[in-house]
């Protein structure tokens, strides 16, 4: 190591190389891009919020006065106006990390590669670790927070209707429970390090573009399937003629017996073949998250999501240093 | 390990995907701190792997390969680079990837060397890189890598796309850096007459191995071209590396071990010649002229 550090010319100034900057200039236009979208999806869920809730829940309580089978007269217009709007916005929400996937493995990595440019980056006087922690930093320090801005006022614009109008979602509707909490932030980062990590591995725009848009959403149907185990789910029994058990995210549901056993609910097609299948059954009983569980159901896979984001780039940063670093044979010989 | 050599080579293998042929086996070799070098060969002959692993952006599969005294991702502040296709950031401007040069090279970054080379084919800095030609792409690329005043300078193909005037004058620009800093530089190219005025120092690489190696005037001193009666016989104490019989006459470079008997008309080969009659026969055994190693 006395060689290298021998022929090393005296620095001329104590200067700190600057990369977060050229990955700001060179990416201008996808942050002009987020910031645009972020405008206008805030100013969405703002109206969202104020003014088009009060609207439609004015219509619903307009409707819901309405005498029996009388000629009524309600705003319907601003009912459905709610509805459209708010399913624009949980629509973009639940899209956004596979955007940020498709733009992260094509436009961040995948063209640096394909076109050469990454080869001139990794020989400048700044190690490729480097370059490849910067893009993986600066792009998330942006997403997460506009995603963090987005999704709290997702929730904002949830709750405004929750209760006052009668078509709003419930909390676990998927497209509403992904679009307004902390998931959508961390997903949104499994995004960015999938499509980095396409980006390395493909070495090509195109692919690396799909196969960051496609983890990401495989990664997101995993999460939904195994969103109902991530809490301990609450049991309700109640008896036949009892009306329907506590509403929520339903993990599980079947019958009682008069014994006591717990069974699914039977299948039968005829009066008859009804009236045995239940004739030694008092009960039903269903297993489910009520909304008191909606917090920690965010976090625990918001949780997940960032375990698997931080494989993720632990990857790329193995992918890259097999790409460009010394293996093992080239450290021993000069040891 | 001695420390003076810029570039050296043990055993060096490159193999693309498992069961991929090698671009490069069994290279062997050692580049002196200081020389301005010509890696030749024709195309597909590993030129590109073998500058590719020096720079440290790719692995190589068996040997290794030993820069400044160091491992190629160790060395790498202190190596510039210019692939063959030129890469640059198609949206700066010409100015802002001179800015980033400096930025991303913060202890030792030349900016009268970059901009020198810039401003020598006549360049506008406010132009964006991709209104460029290639040559004058080639021009800012080999600004970027001189910019970063580096010890050992590997240029892929540098001059391919160059006018005669612009490559005349680029080459004396490196050659003064050489000259000035002892920049060691390593440069490829299929066009020997290229290198020829400015190199001193030769690889020859071909079918993924190491031809020649060494001094070019060592080189040549090593080789005869010789003419004579096609029976005449006492060629067997040489190194026959080529041999062409025009009806009664032979005409052959060798690399004699000794005096030839007196009916032998000798002359001293081109470097041209001497690389041709090594690219002809694959056959012919490589030399290595550096046993000061």
């Amino acid at each position: 190591m006395t060689a290298a550090l021998t022929g090393t010319p005296a620095p001329r100034a104590a200067r700190k190389p600057r990369l977060t900057r050229w990955v700001l200039r060179l990416h201008r236009p996808a942050l002009y891009a987020w910031a645009g979208l972020l405008v206008a999806l805030t100013a969405l869920l703002l109206g969202l919020r104020g003014p088009l809730a009060d609207a439609a829940a004015e219509g619903w309580r307009q409707y819901n006065a309405c005498p029996g089978t009388a000629r009524c007269s309600y705003d319907q217009d601003a009912i459905l106006r709610y509805k459209d709007y708010y399913d624009y916005a949980t629509v973009a929400l639940n899209a956004l990390p596979m955007l940020v996937a498709g733009w992260a493995g094509a436009a961040l990595i995948g063209r640096e590669l394909e076109s050469g440019t990454a080869l001139l980056a990794w020989t400048q006087g700044t190690p490729p670790a480097r370059w490849l922690a910067v893009r993986l930093a600066v792009p998330a320090i942006a997403v997460a927070a506009g995603a963090a801005l987005l999704s709290w006022l997702h929730h904002l614009a949830w709750n405004a209707g929750r209760g006052r109008i009668d078509t709003a979602k419930d909390w676990y509707d998927r497209f509403t429970f992904y679009a307004g909490g902390p998931t959508a932030v961390v997903l949104a980062l499994a995004g960015l390090a999938a499509g980095v990590l396409a980006g390395l591995v493909l070495r090509r725009t195109l692919p690396a573009l799909l196969a960051g848009m496609v983890a990401t959403a495989a990664l997101r149907g995993m999460t939904e399937i195994a969103l109902p185990h991530l809490w301990p789910a609450v049991t309700r029994v109640s008896t036949t003629d009892q009306g329907p058990l506590g509403a929520g995210l339903g993990v599980d549901e079947g019958v009682v017996t008069r014994s006591g056993a717990r069974l699914p609910v039977p299948a039968c097609h005829t009066e008859a073949q009804c009236r045995a299948a239940y004739a030694d059954i008092s009960g039903r009983w269903s297993t489910y998250h009520p909304y008191s569980h909606h917090w920690p159901l965010q976090l625990t896979t918001s949780a997940l999501v960032l375990a698997v984001t931080a494989l993720l780039a632990l990857g790329s940063f193995l992918v890259l240093r097999r790409s460009t670093g010394a293996p093992r044979s080239v450290e021993k010989a000069t040891a | 390990m001695s420390s003076d050599a810029a570039l050296r080579a043990d055993a060096l293998g490159k193999r693309f995907g498992r069961r991929g042929g090698w671009a490069l086996r069994d290279c062997s070799f050692r580049l002196p701190a200081g020389r301005v070098c010509a890696v030749v060969g024709p195309n597909g002959a590993g030129k590109s792997t073998l500058l590719a692993l020096a720079a440290g952006l790719t692995a190589p599969t068996e040997g290794s390969v030993t820069v400044l005294g160091t491992t190629p991702a160790a060395a790498r502040p202190r190596v510039g680079f210019v692939a063959q296709d030129k890469p640059l950031y198609p949206q700066l401007t010409i100015a802002e990837t001179l800015r980033m040069g400096a930025d991303l090279n913060p202890e030792h970054w030349d900016a009268a060397v970059a901009e020198q080379v810039v401003t020598g084919g006549g360049l506008d800095p406010k132009a964006r890189i991709r209104s460029l030609s290639g040559g004058q792409r080639t021009r800012v690329a080999l600004a970027l890598a001189v910019g970063k005043r580096p010890e050992l300078l590997l240029l892929d193909e540098p001059m391919a796309d160059l006018d005669p005037l612009a490559r005349h004058e680029l080459m004396g620009t490196l050659m003064a850096q050489a000259a000035q800093y002892g920049t060691t530089i390593v440069m490829s190219s299929h066009v020997v007459a290229e290198l020829e005025d400015s190199c001193d120092h030769l690889l020859l690489v071909g079918g993924g191995r190491i031809r020649l190696s060494g001094e070019i005037d060592e080189l040549l001193a090593a080789h005869l071209r010789v003419t004579g009666a096609a029976d005449a016989g006492g060629l067997d104490a040489a190194t026959v590396v080529e041999s062409r019989v025009t009806g009664r006459q032979l005409t052959a470079l060798v690399r004699p071990a000794g005096p030839l008997p007196g009916d032998w008309r000798t002359s001293a080969p081109s470097l041209e010649e001497l690389i041709l009659a090594h690219l002809r026969n694959p056959g012919a055994p490589a030399l290595h002229e550096e046993s000061a190693a």
